[in-house]
């Protein structure tokens, strides 16, 4: 036995893994081709074009849910207003009366003149091959119409809204009779014609045509997955704010993952009510919705591969295994003289056997079957050793310096934030001169960290104005800042931590690309170019932090060590190509030599002429970086200068120390 | 009947259908309050409920409509019914936590909403297989009084339904105002961690809020059944999303918000039956959810549980 196993998997192990995916992959495509001539059955042709529309679906779906992480649970209102689309242009439900306004339509073949005994009507005779693509194009509109309103909420609340859209489209479908037939549904829908071949009944065209559409399917989730638009649908997923720090526009994202998925949608409601010829409001319930939710959950959330086998899986399970299991439960209890086993209907269980999958899935198995980011090996303890460099960075030789604009810098004037009756900041201003580099310094819960969210539009200002380089910032969204030049990173660290070190640099290039879906999926020249012109940039920014990130570009950042994440983030930011960039706390929790390490390189930063703004506590940092020290106490400026004048200002040490201690070290200062 | 009679007829409908959402809609907001999450299987321990309930009362030998009871023994058996049907119900919602929602907690992402929705799914399912799709007839031991008001007819049951909405909702004000616990739950609702570090433990203020909501679902999903006299696998769906759009209406985490919004609610149900038609109900519900998400969605009380991101 072992033997036959080693005698074919051999030669198969033998081959390079790229090939070996590929060859596997061709095989399966050739087995999927030869199915219906070899296995001559219509029923479970039948059955298996079915399998694959859900797995159109499912691909769909995991646009929204897997890659962008939006909870829809009302996703077959999509497939539904794909699939009555084409019902109602093709059936005899609506016929208008015929005029001459119709005629070019005629002469396009879109709609025919027929009489049934009183006034000419209007028979719509929509083909299939135009239906298709602008089915995709009429659900994205409607995806584009249900998320606008709802997309700016907390993702909970959107599986709620989604919902309620789920449960809306069949109620209307139902009862607005006169054009969709209520309850009863469409009937007579036309099927597809090819050259003069009518598709008719029989499932084998069907099943290609099935077979075509999954192909696409795959081939153009995984373009998206793979270029900035599925970088910033996963950033999203992953972290909404940073995600927006970095440049994304989060609406427009959003809607895009909305408007894509609901596409696919609209295209398998065409397919399949072509196949079936007829459309009821209960083909489209939320039992569609939750079993497709039930099927990208099993394969893995944002896993391409994995949601298609998903899908067959679950087909599998309903059309086949669980008829089959029945008489076999049958069979033993006429064995066994047990009735509940002789009568038992396995296929009634199948809702609770989705739910089952969906807890069993949550508790053991989140990334589902087939994940979608494979488990880089952990770097071995000689990988991981890192000494210390001092000097700032090395690598700097592809990094060009940064060139003096004549700009303002930053300025800020009279800036106000309040929440609720606690006034975070009070009319502060601050300048920080093109090329300067800034420190702010306060006691816990003066109003640094807020004064870093209201210059990159996070929080809301009362007061005041904020501009850079001219351009006022203040009620720019965070993205806006961003784009002019404004980088962040954040006390607390927000990274995507379930992508990679190098998915995560990428990111930061996300504004300076500007490639579009139908870009990054034909793979246009400019696409190609830029995509190779960031990469190239993000090594180069990696490659600064050579000794620490290089080696673990491919591991995902949730499990870098703390300083590790913290030089990821700043990385992040600079692969944006900022004009100033912000950093709040940057070596908070790293040891002296490691906050030695970072003090030296932000100083090389600066000597290639970066504008920094820098929040920090230790004051030795501060003393070797900043050209001028900003003081906040309570939302006041309490002290601006030197970093040596301010240390010795009074009322700092008051901020710091309170009155007797500042007392104590002026004592000793005048004993001195 | 004249306008003013189908306007306060619709009234007295609106109310009891606003009970039943109130307390169904509490369970959502207590555990939103708490965990942020929201639970889908309310939905169906809401269905289970009014199962249990119809099951407890055949058990007692109350049979359909025909069984009229007064006085002291129908008062026994209401109150031995609620009890019980809350209790079970709570230790339904207590073991769903423990078991399938405490390992998931402080894991990001939809993970715990999703179970949720598996669970309600699993529960659908279990009653769909041991009891059937068919409505039931749900055994109502009322005797069948009747008042006149004008041109409206008040029924017994109605003031019933009332009564036991007003006592739970004011006994669950009393606890979460005045008691010990009740206090840890409004400080975990703030801020888990800080609770934590002041000595409340979190898991028993959690398991606490899924065994209230879970026994209010139980106790909604029985008068739902005395209001209807009947009980069936599938009203989960539509009873929860009502209640759900009324905890938002109210203000999501707010306890006397979802009372008042289960009551709006129930009343514009009743008022667009009348209107639009009941085919349209769900559309004119779900569409006043929408609106308020978009335009207010701190709902009309506002929201008492920060957001924790």
């Amino acid at each position: 036995m072992s033997g036959a196993v080693d005698f074919i998997s051999k030669p198969f192990m033998a081959i390079p893994e790229d090939k070996r995916k590929a060859l596997g992959l061709i095989l399966v495509a050739i087995i999927l081709l030869l199915f219906p001539l070899l296995h001559d059955n219509d029923a479970d042709i039948d059955t298996a074009a079915n399998a694959l529309s859900y797995a159109t679906l499912a691909l769909g779906l995991n646009i929204v849910v897997g890659f962008a992480g939006l909870l829809d649970l009302g996703y077959a209102a999509f497939f539904a207003i794909g699939a009555y689309y084409y019902g109602i242009f093709t059936s005899f439900q609506v016929m208008p009366l015929w005029s001459g306004v119709w005629s070019p339509f005629a002469a396009i073949g879109l709609v025919e003149k027929i009489n049934q005994g009183g006034p000419d009507l209007v028979h719509f005779t929509l083909s299939f091959w135009i239906a298709l693509p602008t089915a995709a194009l009429v659900s994205a509109f409607f995806g584009v119409l249900f998320g606008a309103p709802t997309l700016r909420l907390r993702g909970d609340y959107l599986a709620i809204v989604t919902l309620g859209f789920g449960e809306i489209v069949p109620i209307v479908a139902r009862n607005l009779d006169s054009v969709t037939n209520g309850a009863a549904g469409l009937n007579g829908i036309q099927a597809p014609k090819l050259f003069g071949y009518n598709f008719g009944i029989s499932a084998f065209p069907y099943y290609y045509v099935g077979l075509g559409l999954v192909a696409l399917l795959i081939f153009v989730s995984i373009r998206l997955r793979d270029s900035r638009i599925g970088r910033a649908w996963m950033a999203i997923r992953e972290d909404e704010t940073a995600a927006s720090a970095m440049g994304i526009n989060l609406v427009r994202f959003k809607l895009m993952a909305f408007a894509i998925g609901a596409a696919f949608a609209g295209m398998t409601g065409v397919y399949f009510v072509a196949k079936l010829q007829t459309a009821t409001p209960d083909m489209f319930s939320f039992n569609v919705s939750s079993m497709l939710l039930v099927m990208v959950v099993l394969g893995g959330m944002g896993s391409v591969w994995g949601v298609v086998v998903g899908a067959l899986m679950l087909q599998l399970l309903q059309t086949w295994f669980l008829p089959q299991l029945s008489e076999w439960l049958h069979a033993l209890g006429d064995v066994l003289g047990n009735d509940w086993l002789r009568t038992v209907d396995m296929v009634q269980w199948t809702q609770l056997l989705f739910g089952i999958i969906l807890i069993f899935m949550m508790l053991f198995r989140r990334e589902g079957l087939i994940p979608a980011t494979r488990k880089v090996p952990a770097l071995t303890f000689q990988a991981q050793h890192a000494e210390v460099t001092r000097g700032g960075f090395a690598n700097l030789e592809n990094i060009p310096r940064w060139q003096k604009e004549g700009g303002k810098g930053l300025e800020i004037r009279g800036v106000t934030v309040k929440f609720g009756g606690l006034v975070a900041l009070n009319g502060i201003d601050l300048t920080v001169p093109e090329g300067g580099v800034v420190a702010v310094i306060g006691p816990n819960g003066s109003g640094k960290s807020t004064l870093f969210n209201v210059i990159t539009g996070l929080v809301h200002s009362d007061a005041g104005s904020i501009k850079f380089n001219g351009v006022e910032l203040l009620g720019l969204q965070p993205h806006q800042v961003l784009e002019h030049g404004v980088a962040r990173t954040f006390q607390n660290i927000r990274l995507f931590p379930n992508l990679t070190v190098l998915e995560n640099v990428l990111i930061g290039q996300h504004a300076r690309l500007t490639t579009g879906p139908i870009g990054a999926v034909l793979h246009t020249p400019h696409n190609v170019a830029e995509e190779k012109a960031a990469l190239d940039w993000v090594s180069n920014i990696i490659a600064m932090f050579s000794n620490r990130l290089a080696p673990r570009v491919a591991q995902a950042v949730g499990g870098l060590s703390y300083a590790n994440r913290r030089r990821v983030e700043i990385a992040r930011a600079l692969a944006s190509r900022p004009k100033i960039l912000l950093l709040d706390e940057p070596t908070a929790g790293m040891n002296p030599a490691e906050t030695l390490e970072l003090a030296e390189q932000i100083k090389s930063l600066h000597t290639l002429g970066l504008t920094i703004l820098i929040i920090e506590h230790k004051l030795d940092v501060v003393t070797k970086l900043a050209d001028t020290v900003v003081v906040l106490d309570h939302g006041d400026k309490i002290a601006e200068g030197l970093p040596d004048e301010v240390r010795r200002n009074e009322q700092v040490l008051t901020a710091y120390l309170g009155r007797a201690a500042r007392a104590a070290v002026m004592e000793s200062a005048n004993g001195n | 009947m004249t306008s003013g009679d189908l306007l306060l007829q619709q009234a007295i409908n609106g109310l009891s259908l606003g009970s039943i959402y109130a307390l169904l809609a509490l369970g959502f907001t207590l555990v939103y309050g708490i965990m942020e999450l929201i639970n889908f299987s309310h939905f169906n321990v809401f269905m289970v409920g009014s199962m249990f309930a119809m099951l407890i009362l055949q058990a007692l030998g109350v049979v359909g409509q025909e069984t009229v009871m007064s006085g002291v023994p129908l008062i026994a058996i209401l109150v031995f019914t609620l009890a019980v049907t809350m209790l079970l119900c709570g230790a339904l919602g207590v073991s769903i936590e423990r078991f399938l929602l405490r390992p998931l907690r402080g894991i990001k992402g939809p993970a715990a909403m999703i179970t949720t929705i598996g669970v309600s799914y699993v529960l659908f399912n279990l009653v769909l297989l041991t009891l059937g799709t068919d409505a039931k007839n749900f055994p109502n031991p009322l005797p069948p009084i009747v008042w006149q008001i004008g041109g409206a007819t008040l029924r017994l049951r109605e003031v019933l339904i009332w009564v036991i909405a007003i006592l739970l909702m004011g006994g669950l004000t009393y606890f979460v105002q005045y008691t010990k616990i009740g206090r840890a739950m409004r400080a975990t609702a703030q801020d888990p961690d800080a609770a934590r570090m002041m000595g409340v433990e979190v898991d028993r203020v959690v398991m606490m809020s899924f065994f209230i909501s879970s026994a209010l679902a139980g106790a909604s999903g029985m008068i739902f059944g005395l209001y209807y006299n009947l009980a069936k696998v599938d009203i989960g769906f539509a009873a929860g999303l009502r209640a759900f759009t009324a905890a938002v209406l109210g203000g999501i985490g707010n306890v006397p918000g979802a009372m008042i919004g289960g009551v709006i609610i129930g009343l514009v149900e009743a008022m667009s039956g009348q209107v639009v038609g009941t085919a349209w109900t769900d559309v004119v519900i779900f569409s006043l959810l929408v609106l308020v998400l978009v335009f207010r969605p701190a709902g009309l009380l506002g929201r008492l549980a920060p957001n924790k991101s």
